[in-house]
């Protein structure tokens, strides 16, 4: 497997919902098609949300990890 | 789900944060979304009005915590301030219902900018709520 290569991290570490999203979708407007946005989260809300907010604008959630509490999301920009 | 529709009666600073949160996530997913703020609830489409949003009955005296935790949730604790962050996000549309505002004081004198207009609930029910793909009543 190929590593990934962040174009931007965003962390919404102390966040809860709607925030994670509303800032990943602020972030991922601002990238190129392909770049790849790290979402760091603490809300654990955003194990259901991230994914399904990536089904739903057509991005592509390349990882998915927790390690401590804290949670790393790998989207890539696909639309 | 490409359009909401939502109607918003309940005016406690408490009560009105899920149908804004909803809003907010729904904007996030470039879902159009529009609010008709009825009855009392149409107070909050002024900017005095947003201001004294205030908690109700067995709950009231967990206000401050409440303002305390949805900051450091990351949203603005200021009904006005997340109405314009709503705003800004270019999918959510505000109306006053005609009604609410006679009733209750709201008239395009007092309606915050954000706002669409003021509007009759017909117009709402037939044009956005009957079209919209999901529609909510708070």
């Amino acid at each position: 497997m190929s590593a990934i290569t962040v174009t931007t991290i965003l962390d919404t570490s102390g966040k809860c919902c709607p925030m994670p999203i509303v800032e990943t979708n602020k972030a991922i407007k601002g990238l190129s098609l392909g770049d790849i946005l790290e979402i760091i989260a603490t809300d654990t809300g955003t194990k259901k949300d991230i994914p399904s907010w990536c089904e739903r604008t057509g991005q592509t959630l390349l990882s998915m990890t927790e390690e401590s509490g804290v949670l790393h999301y790998h989207v890539r920009k696909d639309r | 789900m490409k359009s909401m529709a939502i109607v918003i009666r309940d005016d406690s600073y408490d009560k009105i944060l899920t149908p804004l949160v909803f809003a907010y996530l729904a904007s996030a997913e470039q879902t159009q979304v529009d609010m008709l703020f009825v009855n009392w609830a149409v107070k909050a489409l002024t900017v005095e009005g947003a201001a004294n949003l205030r908690m109700d009955g067995r709950h009231a005296a967990d206000e401050a915590m409440v303002r305390e935790n949805v900051a450091k949730a990351g949203l603005p604790n200021d009904i006005y301030e997340i109405l314009k962050a709503l705003k800004s996000s270019g999918c959510v549309n505000f109306y006053a219902c005609s009604l609410a505002g006679a009733i209750f004081g709201v008239n395009e004198s007092n309606l915050i900018p954000e706002a669409e207009g003021i509007v009759g609930a017909s117009w709402f029910l037939n044009d956005k709520a009957a079209k919209a793909d999901h529609c909510q009543y708070f």
